[in-house]
């Protein structure tokens, strides 16, 4: 193993945690607002680091580019996609969980 | 790394089931609708760590359609498809 | 800000259009290119593809004012916020007892409406412990993780940096209709 890949693979391994983190939240937080701060973010930060680790390894600059401008797009659609969920949600009457 | 790409991807995959969990389980039609959210981080994650483990590029291209339409049909769903009244109130 | 019909074809008013239409001339192209991932034969395509992109965007948003300065200042502020919000959001999802004690509150916008704004609530949506949640007139509903910590003035920085980023100034609140805490 080279020290890329040493750097890679604990990239990769981060991001892991970070996708296990937003299951987790979307399994244990108590409403869908919350859920959707869990997913959000925990999510995109995962991904974030995956392609990061995926990214380092990349072959070309064109390669590393595309997978950049991936993350960009799904950064956009999650951040959007949230937005309309829990406006949504308040339209609807959800109430958001108070402790 | 041959070996950590498809872990990782074997363990996105089983995240994937676990948060369905969540989805089938509701309560409210919102949280069925995070599914979307989901599948479309996850899913475009498994397709590049499969697309850099078997050396396909073209399954890049799929995470990239994957990244686009989780975007389209989302928007498309919480627009129109969510009408009916929702009366329940989210706490458990 | 005027389409180009509106102005006559003065070098003046052209001159503004040409420079935006190289400025994502050259973006289309690179874009096309990570698509492709540098195939050569591609271009046969990619060229009038970039030059349709160009005249298109030009029709549909005529200008995008933004600052150089601005972006470059905004991107590393952006990728540290938003993993500080992974990393929180994380720690309590983690963590046995879950510390949450979400909440809403309103944010008064100061940036004027269109890109600017609709930026600022994508953003708002990454950042540790907000969650845009509705866009009324001038107010932005913001669904909180945790109301025990200062999010106003962490949404404060956030708009001050997205006003940098395209130009523009931000104007002075109207409280209106907008309570900040409900």
């Amino acid at each position: 193993m080279t020290l890329i890949d040493v750097f890679s693979a604990v990239l990769l391994i981060a991001g892991g945690v970070f996708f296990l983190a937003g299951t987790l939240g979307l399994l244990r937080f108590p409403d869908v607002y919350t859920r959707l701060h869990a997913l959000t973010k925990a999510d995109n930060v995962g991904l974030g680091l995956v392609i990061a680790g995926l990214a380092v390894q990349a072959q070309s600059w064109a390669t590393m580019g595309k997978l950049l401008l991936i993350w960009g797009l799904v950064l956009l659609a999650g951040a959007s996609i949230s937005h309309l969920i829990a406006s949504r949600a308040l339209q609807r009457g959800i109430r958001p969980w108070r402790r | 790394m041959q070996t950590l790409y498809f872990a990782l991807a074997l363990f996105l995959l089983l995240n994937l089931v676990a948060g369905m969990w969540r989805v089938l389980r509701g309560p409210t039609v919102a949280d069925r609708m995070l599914a979307a959210q989901l599948f479309g981080t996850t899913s475009v994650a498994i397709l590049l760590l499969l697309a850099q483990a078997e050396n396909v590029a073209a399954l890049r291209d799929v995470a990239l359609v994957f990244a686009l339409l989780a975007a389209v049909t989302a928007v498309a769903f919480v627009r129109r498809a969510w009408t009916d009244p929702e009366t329940k109130h989210d706490a458990n | 800000m005027n389409r180009i019909a509106d102005k006559g074809w003065s070098l003046d008013s052209v001159i503004p259009y040409f420079r935006s239409g190289c400025l994502r001339a050259v973006a289309f192209a690179l874009i096309w290119w990570m698509l492709t991932t540098g195939a050569v034969g591609s271009w046969l395509v990619g060229v009038p593809m970039v030059l349709i992109a160009t005249l298109v965007s030009l029709v549909l948003v005529p200008t995008i004012l933004w600052s150089p300065s601005g972006v470059a200042l905004f991107v590393p502020f952006f990728v540290w916020r938003s993993l500080y919000g992974g990393v929180d959001v994380a720690w309590r999802a983690f963590h046995p007892s879950l510390p949450i004690a979400p909440g809403l509150i309103e944010y008064p916008l100061r940036l004027s409406p269109g890109l600017p704004r609709v930026f600022m609530v994508n953003t708002v949506s990454l950042l540790p412990g907000t969650l845009s949640a509705e866009l009324r007139a001038d107010c932005l509903k913001v669904h909180v993780l945790d109301t025990r910590k200062n999010v106003l003035s962490e949404l404060m920085v956030v708009e001050q940096a997205v006003a940098r980023m395209f130009a523009t100034s931000l104007k002075n609140a109207e409280r209106g209709d907008c309570n900040e805490q409900i």
